[in-house]
C-alpha cells in the first residue's frame, strides 16, 4: 500500500499542476492524467443530470452514455464513499467497476468510475479515493473559473460599453465647447459691431447736450437726454450680455485678494449716493463684522452695486435700505434689505433667470436689462457662495448671500 | 497742436473731428491703417487717436510697422470698440496705457486728450 501511495502522491502532484489546462479539453486531460495511476483500467466521469448519470468523458472514448442502474442510485443516496460493482456483461464497464462519489462539501455532483478486468484491491480504492477528492476540487475549481471568466467577460463588455458611451460624451462635450467658443466669439463681434454706431449716437448727443455748438430749447434738451439714456441702456445691455457670456463659458477672470468688505460697501454706497438721495431714501450700513475676506475686488463691488442699485430702483420715495454684514457659523453673511415694493412669491423661482422683468409701477421709468440678478448670482457662485431671496409683495425684499470659505 | 485720427467709420471720424476742432486742434484724418502709417511717416503729429480694427492694416500691425521702420511715434490714444481684455493687454505690451473703449464719454475723452498734450 505504501508503494502505491507514494506513486499516487507523485501523480496527484501532477494533477494539481493543471494550471495550463484552461480549455474545453480540461476533462479529457484530467482523465488522462488519472489513468496513468492504473493504466489497465477504463476511467469515466459521470455528472448528475436529473436522475441519470451522463458520461462526461471516458478513457478510452465512448459515445455519450448514461447509467441508471438502481444499485448506483442506492449507492448515490447512501453514506458510502465508494462501491465496487461486479458486471457479468456490459458494453462499457469491465468485470470489476469501482464507483466513487465526486463531491464538494457533501454536495455530490458526479461519479468517477474505474473499470478493470482485474480485482480492485484496497490499495487501488484508497488511491482513487484520494484522487477523486482532488478531482472534485479540480473540477469545481475549473467550473468556478469558467463562471468567473464569464463574469469577467461580461464585466469587460460592460466596461467597453461604458468606454463607448464615454467617448460619445467626450465628443459631444468637445462639440459643445466648440459651439460655446463660437457663441463667445459671436458675442464679442456683436459687441464690437454695436459699439461703433453707439459711439456716434452717444457721442453726438453728448456734444449736443453740452451745447458747445449752440444752445438747445427745452424740448430739444429733453430729447437729447432721452437719446443718451437709451444709448447708455443699450450699452449696459451689451456689457451685461458680454459679462454673462464670459461667466457662462468660465472665461471670466477671477482674481481674489484679501480685502475689507466694509470699505467696499462704503465705496458703493458713495457711488450710488446721487441715486438714493434723489429719492430721499435712507441707506443704513449695519456692520457686525470687523475683518477681511478673500474676494475679487471688482466682482464683489459689482455684486453690491447690482443689489443696492436694484434696491434703490424698487424702493419708493423716503424708503429705507439696510446693508448688513455679519458672521454666523464661520460663514460671512451679507444682506441687502429694502422696504420697497417687494416681489410676489410666485416670481421667486424666476427672479435669477435671464431676461426676467417684473411689470410694476416703479420699474416703468427704469431702464433694466433683465440680466443684473443673473450676473449677480453667477458672481456670487464664483466666490463659492449662494444667494437667496426673501420677499413679500409690498413688504420689501431681502437678498441674503452666504459665503463659507472667504473669511481671512 | 496736430492730431491724427485713424478711424474707418465715417460718423465716428466726424465726431472726433468736430469735437477736437472745437478745442482748436488741427485735425488730420486717415480712414485705414496704411493711410495712417503714411501720414505719420510724412508729418509731425503731437497725438494720434488710433482705432484697432481697420482696413488694410490694423492698429497693432501699424504700430509694428512703425517700429520696424524706426519711425518716431508720438503720443497714442487707442479708441477701440473691442471690449475684451485681450486687446487692452496687448496695448500694454506696446507701452500704450491709454485704451478707451467705445462708446466714449466726450468730456472724459477731451480731458484725456488735453492731459496727453500737456495743456
Amino acid at each position: 500500500m505504501g508503494n502505491l501511495n507514494s506513486k499516487t502522491l507523485k501523480l496527484i502532484n501532477k494533477i494539481i499542476d493543471f494550471d495550463d489546462i484552461n480549455n474545453i479539453k480540461f476533462y479529457e486531460k484530467i482523465l488522462l492524467m488519472v489513468s496513468k495511476i492504473y493504466p489497465k483500467a477504463t476511467l469515466a466521469i459521470f455528472f448528475c443530470e436529473d436522475v441519470r448519470f451522463n458520461l462526461k468523458v471516458s478513457n478510452p472514448k465512448y459515445k455519450p452514455f448514461s447509467i441508471d442502474k438502481e444499485d448506483l442510485y442506492n449507492f448515490f443516496n447512501s453514506d458510502n464513499e465508494y462501491e465496487v460493482v461486479k458486471y457479468q456483461k456490459c458494453d462499457f464497464f469491465k468485470k470489476n467497476t469501482l464507483f466513487i462519489k465526486l463531491s464538494i462539501q457533501d454536495s455530490i455532483f458526479g461519479l468517477l468510475a474505474l473499470s478493470a478486468d482485474d480485482d480492485i484491491n484496497e490499495d487501488i480504492v484508497e488511491a482513487f479515493l484520494t484522487v477523486s477528492k482532488i478531482l472534485s476540487y479540480k473540477i469545481k475549481d475549473y467550473e468556478l473559473n469558467e463562471v468567473f471568466k464569464m463574469q469577467l467577460r461580461a464585466m469587460q463588455d460592460a466596461i467597453a460599453e461604458k468606454d463607448d458611451a464615454y467617448s460619445v460624451i467626450k465628443k459631444q462635450h468637445k462639440k459643445l465647447q466648440e459651439i460655446d467658443k463660437t457663441k463667445s466669439l459671436f458675442l464679442a463681434n456683436i459687441s464690437h459691431e454695436l459699439r461703433t454706431p453707439l459711439n456716434a449716437i452717444i457721442g453726438f448727443s453728448q456734444a449736443l447736450d453740452s451745447q458747445i455748438f449752440g444752445s438747445l430749447n427745452d424740448k430739444q434738451g429733453e430729447y437729447i437726454k432721452d437719446i443718451q439714456i437709451s444709448g447708455l441702456h443699450l450699452l449696459g445691455m451689451i456689457n451685461e450680455i458680454l459679462d454673462l457670456s464670459k461667466l457662462e463659458s468660465n472665461a471670466m477672470k477671477f482674481c481674489p485678494v484679501e480685502l475689507n468688505p466694509a470699505v467696499v460697501i462704503n465705496e458703493v454706497i458713495n457711488i450710488l449716493e446721487p441715486l438714493y438721495k434723489n429719492k430721499n431714501i435712507s441707506v443704513v450700513f449695519k456692520n457686525e463684522f470687523d475683518g477681511n475676506i478673500y474676494a475679487d475686488n471688482q466682482k464683489f463691488q459689482q455684486i453690491l452695486y447690482n443689489l443696492i442699485s436694484n434696491a434703490i430702483k424698487f424702493t419708493p420715495q423716503n424708503g429705507k435700505i439696510e446693508i448688513h454684514q455679519l458672521v454666523k457659523d464661520k460663514k460671512y453673511i451679507l444682506k441687502i434689505k429694502d422696504n420697497g415694493i417687494g416681489i410676489d412669491k410666485k416670481y421667486h423661482s424666476k427672479i435669477f433667470k435671464k431676461f426676467v422683468h417684473l411689470n410694476n409701477v416703479y420699474s416703468k421709468n427704469q431702464t433694466s436689462t433683465g440680466l443684473g440678478l443673473t450676473i449677480t448670482k453667477e458672481l456670487v457662485k464664483l466666490h463659492k457662495g449662494k444667494i437667496t431671496l426673501e420677499s413679500e409683495l409690498n413688504k420689501g425684499s431681502c437678498f441674503t448671500m452666504e459665503f463659507s470659505n472667504i473669511i481671512r | 497742436m496736430n492730431i491724427l485720427v485713424i478711424e474707418d467709420n465715417e460718423l465716428n471720424m466726424k465726431l472726433f473731428n468736430d469735437i477736437l476742432k472745437y478745442l482748436n486742434y488741427n485735425v488730420d484724418c486717415a480712414y485705414d491703417g496704411l493711410e495712417g502709417f503714411n501720414k505719420i511717416k510724412e508729418n509731425n503729429y503731437n497725438l494720434i487717436i488710433l482705432d484697432i480694427q481697420l482696413p488694410k492694416l490694423n492698429g497693432f500691425d501699424l504700430l509694428d510697422k512703425l517700429k520696424t521702420e524706426n519711425i518716431k511715434t508720438p503720443e497714442i490714444i487707442i479708441v477701440s470698440a473691442c471690449a475684451m481684455d485681450c486687446d487692452k493687454q496687448k496695448a500694454k505690451e506696446y507701452n500704450i496705457d491709454t485704451y478707451i473703449t467705445k462708446p466714449i464719454d466726450i468730456k472724459n475723452f477731451l480731458n484725456i486728450v488735453k492731459s496727453k498734450l500737456g495743456a
